[in-house]
């Protein structure tokens, strides 16, 4: 701006001023400017652009992973539908084969547990045929034995009685001896008791007796002073006179 | 005093008021003490011309037996002669053992004491006892022989009397 601004000395040809601008187009401060306004300019371009490629990059990337998406879920899809109908077709065919094979041996086993049903009934029966006929027998001899035990019991019934009669003749024998004894040892018991009161009431006498004295003793006891009994004391002294003084002259 | 001067403890005689060989024992103890003290007091005074101690106050029963006997302590030699005859007496005294049933007054032993020395012999004494199982009466050891005069010896001897009774109690019921 500066540069149109300037006051025009003097005028001067065309060429001189072209040759004057070409010189001032080119001195070293326009170039750097230049320079500096071209770089501006093109990291300028290159932002805008590289926002514009990643712009499209990104949209690119997000159809083209929505396409793979698609596309590899529908070839999941399908192979995953072509591996379920071969898995079917073999797990059955195994399925069935296995049921077939089963059902025979099945067949086979129940073929033979019927065989072997039929040979058990019919040894059942056997069986059941040979107890029946032992049972028969077996109750007709229970039978015999029952009725000769009835008749051991009523022999021994009859000698029971016999020993109950005999041991109550005994009993009643007995009871009449011990009858005769506890008189006898009534009498014997009356006669003891008797002589042992009398031992008894006679030592209790000889007992009271000394209670009596003793019931005086502790009744008497300082009851009398010396001085009270001084006169009998001195009647006895007097009574006892001449042993005193001939004991004491000794 | 010449003449009681001379007396032998076998003349001594023994007032009412001493009854038993403790009472001898005590008149000795008196004498000896008496005779202590007048010794000391001609000791203390023996510069003094014609000094005479005065003879200390005396116990009722020591006075009774002096008297009794016609005896003074104012000469040395009588106090000294009377001590050994007291001495001696205390030995030889007989003593009667008397067991009462309660606790014998001092007047009742003197007229025991005073009986048996009228009777007996003139210098006894009585040795006193004491056993509530007597009852009442007394039981009596002179130096040879025992007299039981006690209710109890009483009572054992009535002893057959008193189970005849109860027996004839026992026939009559």
């Amino acid at each position: 701006m500066g540069l149109f601004q300037q006051k025009q000395p003097a005028k001067k040809s065309t060429d001189d001023q072209i040759a004057d601008n070409e010189q001032h187009f080119f001195d070293e401060y326009f170039r750097e400017e230049l320079r500096n306004h071209g770089r501006w300019y093109f990291e300028k371009v290159i932002a805008e652009n590289g926002k514009l490629f990643k712009k499209e990059l990104d949209a690119t990337i997000e159809r083209v992973d929505g396409e793979l998406k698609t596309y590899l879920t529908e070839q999941v899809n399908v192979m995953v539908e072509q591996i379920g109908a071969d898995l079917k077709g073999h797990v059955t065919s195994k399925i069935e084969q296995q049921v077939t094979e089963h059902s025979k041996a099945m067949q086979e086993a129940q073929d033979a547990a019927l065989n072997e049903m039929n040979k058990s009934v019919e040894s059942l029966r056997e069986q059941h045929k040979t107890l029946t006929d032992s049972l028969t027998s077996s109750v007709a001899e229970q039978e015999q034995r029952t009725k000769s035990s009835i008749d051991e019991y009523n022999a021994r019934m009859e000698a029971m009685k016999e020993a109950q009669d005999t041991a109550l003749a005994s009993i009643n024998e007995s009871t009449q001896a011990l009858k005769q004894q506890q008189q006898e040892l009534t009498e014997r018991l009356e006669k003891n008791v008797t002589e042992q009161q009398n031992s008894l009431v006679g030592a209790f006498e000889g007992n009271m007796a000394q209670i009596v004295e003793q019931y005086l003793l502790e009744a008497l006891g300082d009851q009398y002073d010396v001085k009270a009994q001084l006169p009998a004391i001195m009647k006895q002294m007097e009574d006892n006179k001449q042993a005193i003084v001939d004991d004491m002259k000794l | 005093m010449s003449d009681s001067a001379a007396k032998t403890h076998d003349q001594y005689v023994l007032p009412p008021s001493v009854v038993s060989r403790l009472d001898v024992s005590r008149l000795l103890s008196e004498l000896e003490r008496v005779d202590n003290e007048l010794t000391s007091e001609q000791i203390r005074h023996k510069d003094e011309d014609g000094y005479q101690p005065s003879v200390p106050t005396l116990s009722g029963q020591l006075s009774d037996f002096l008297s009794a006997n016609d005896l003074t302590l104012d000469n040395d030699h009588q106090r000294s002669d009377i001590i050994s005859q007291v001495r001696q007496l205390k030995d030889t005294v007989p003593v009667v053992h008397m067991t009462f049933a309660t606790q014998a007054d001092h007047e009742s032993l003197s007229t025991l004491v005073s009986w048996f020395r009228e009777t007996a012999h003139p210098q006894t004494v009585v040795a006193v006892g004491l056993q509530p199982g007597l009852v009442a009466g007394v039981y009596m050891r002179t130096p040879n022989k025992v007299h039981d005069f006690s209710m109890r010896a009483r009572l054992k001897g009535s002893r057959g009397a008193l189970v005849g009774q109860l027996e004839g109690l026992r026939g009559g019921q």
